[in-house]
């Protein structure tokens, strides 16, 4: 079970599915800013699960000088960290339709990481790629800085249309806490513009995998190719000696995007428990 | 999944702030390193903090080069540069 299903599901709601547990939509859960607290700058999520443990120039110092346990300890702290105040589980889209049910307001905003990254500006609700939710976002006003352009609320048909049209384009659904178990936001991913994803894939760090992992259709695959085009995670590649997609369930995230895309339906998204071996994989 | 501690050791990538006053505005490097190492972000003070920060006004935001793990030193973003504020060193 997902430490988050652990903690905030109940088995008795939605399959004990932490984020369809409508509980940990309630506004108490949103956390007020202790006083002299900091909060989030852009570009600070870079350095994933600081938090007053170690951060990325550490992490890099313990991979030059070759100290693989330093290392892994370093990757574990950050990864406990991250969820201290922040971090993120991959979710479906047929499971973020139901989020996006629970969830009120929910609002268009501009991506935090592509604007770190890639100095990427985005102003309107044209170029939008990321949601903000929760009680969080009424007081969008208050950051100048952050919504540039504004924000751009939308009602729950809107708000799956745009996350359909978002995995039409090929972006992961990263489903943001703002201190477990609050939810914050609807990061829409890729490698490696966003921060939370690369962290994941480069070290396994504040991300948590979905409750799924994809399996391929040998007898429906034919091989089209279209699925590793869309694959962030580095697990899915064409298999030349099969002439079909070949899916690592291991490095797989669960998050869909090879099912969404493929035009046969070969693709499936299976729950993670019913492959023992990977049921507790979950980074 | 990540990858094992190799010791490795990664490009130095220093960046002149002198010459690198608008990298927001600019934004050439960070868009065209292969490997997205660059990282902007504005520079506020505490009493600023709620303010939007104009990105072609000096020192508003700063450049930095965070993830050299993933540095190739292809060169590209000192091609691009056009203050020649970069310098990359590869051990």
């Amino acid at each position: 079970m997902c430490y988050l299903c652990k903690e905030y599901g109940d088995p008795e709601v939605a399959g004990g599915v932490w984020y369809l547990n409508p509980k940990n939509y309630a506004r108490n859960m949103y956390k007020l800013r202790q006083p002299g607290q900091g909060f989030a700058e852009p570009g600070l999520y870079l350095e994933g699960g600081r938090r007053g443990g170690p951060g990325l120039p550490e992490l890099l110092a313990a991979l030059e000088k070759g100290d693989q346990a330093e290392y892994d300890h370093i990757r574990k702290t950050m990864h406990t960290n991250t969820f201290s105040g922040g971090g993120s589980q991959v979710v479906p889209l047929k499971d973020a339709d139901k989020v996006l049910e629970l969830c009120s307001p929910i609002a268009l905003i501009a991506c935090i990481c592509r604007n770190a990254v890639r100095a990427i500006d985005e102003r309107n609700e044209l170029e939008y790629t990321c949601m903000g939710m929760g009680v969080g976002m009424l007081k969008w006003e208050r950051w100048p800085e952050r919504y540039k352009g504004g924000v751009k609320f939308v009602n729950i048909d809107e708000a799956k249309d745009w996350n359909h049209e978002m995995d039409r384009r090929g972006f992961v659904h990263l489903l943001m806490l703002f201190g477990a178990p609050y939810i914050g936001g609807f990061c829409q991913c890729d490698y490696p513009d966003c921060q939370a994803l690369r962290n994941a894939v480069d070290f396994g760090i504040g991300t948590l995998k979905s409750h799924y992992v994809a399996v391929v259709d040998y007898d429906v695959c034919n091989g089209c190719g279209i699925c590793a085009q869309r694959c962030q995670w580095g697990a899915l590649k064409f298999e030349v000696t099969s002439e079909k997609a070949n899916i690592d369930q291991f490095k797989c995230y669960g998050c869909g995007l090879c099912e969404t895309g493929c035009p046969r339906t070969a693709i499936k998204l299976v729950e993670r428990k019913g492959l023992p071996a990977v049921a507790e994989v979950w980074t | 999944m990540t990858y094992p501690a190799s010791g490795r050791k990664f490009p130095r990538i220093t960046i002149d702030m002198e010459k690198c006053t608008v990298p927001f505005l600019c934004k050439r490097c960070l868009q065209a390193c292969p490997t997205a190492v660059f990282n902007v972000r504005r520079i506020i003070a505490k009493e600023e903090r709620l303010k939007e920060m104009d990105p072609r006004i000096d020192g508003n935001y700063v450049l930095s080069a965070p993830r050299t793990d993933k540095c190739t030193a292809c060169n590209k973003c000192i091609e691009v540069c056009p203050v020649a504020a970069l310098k990359i060193e590869v051990p």
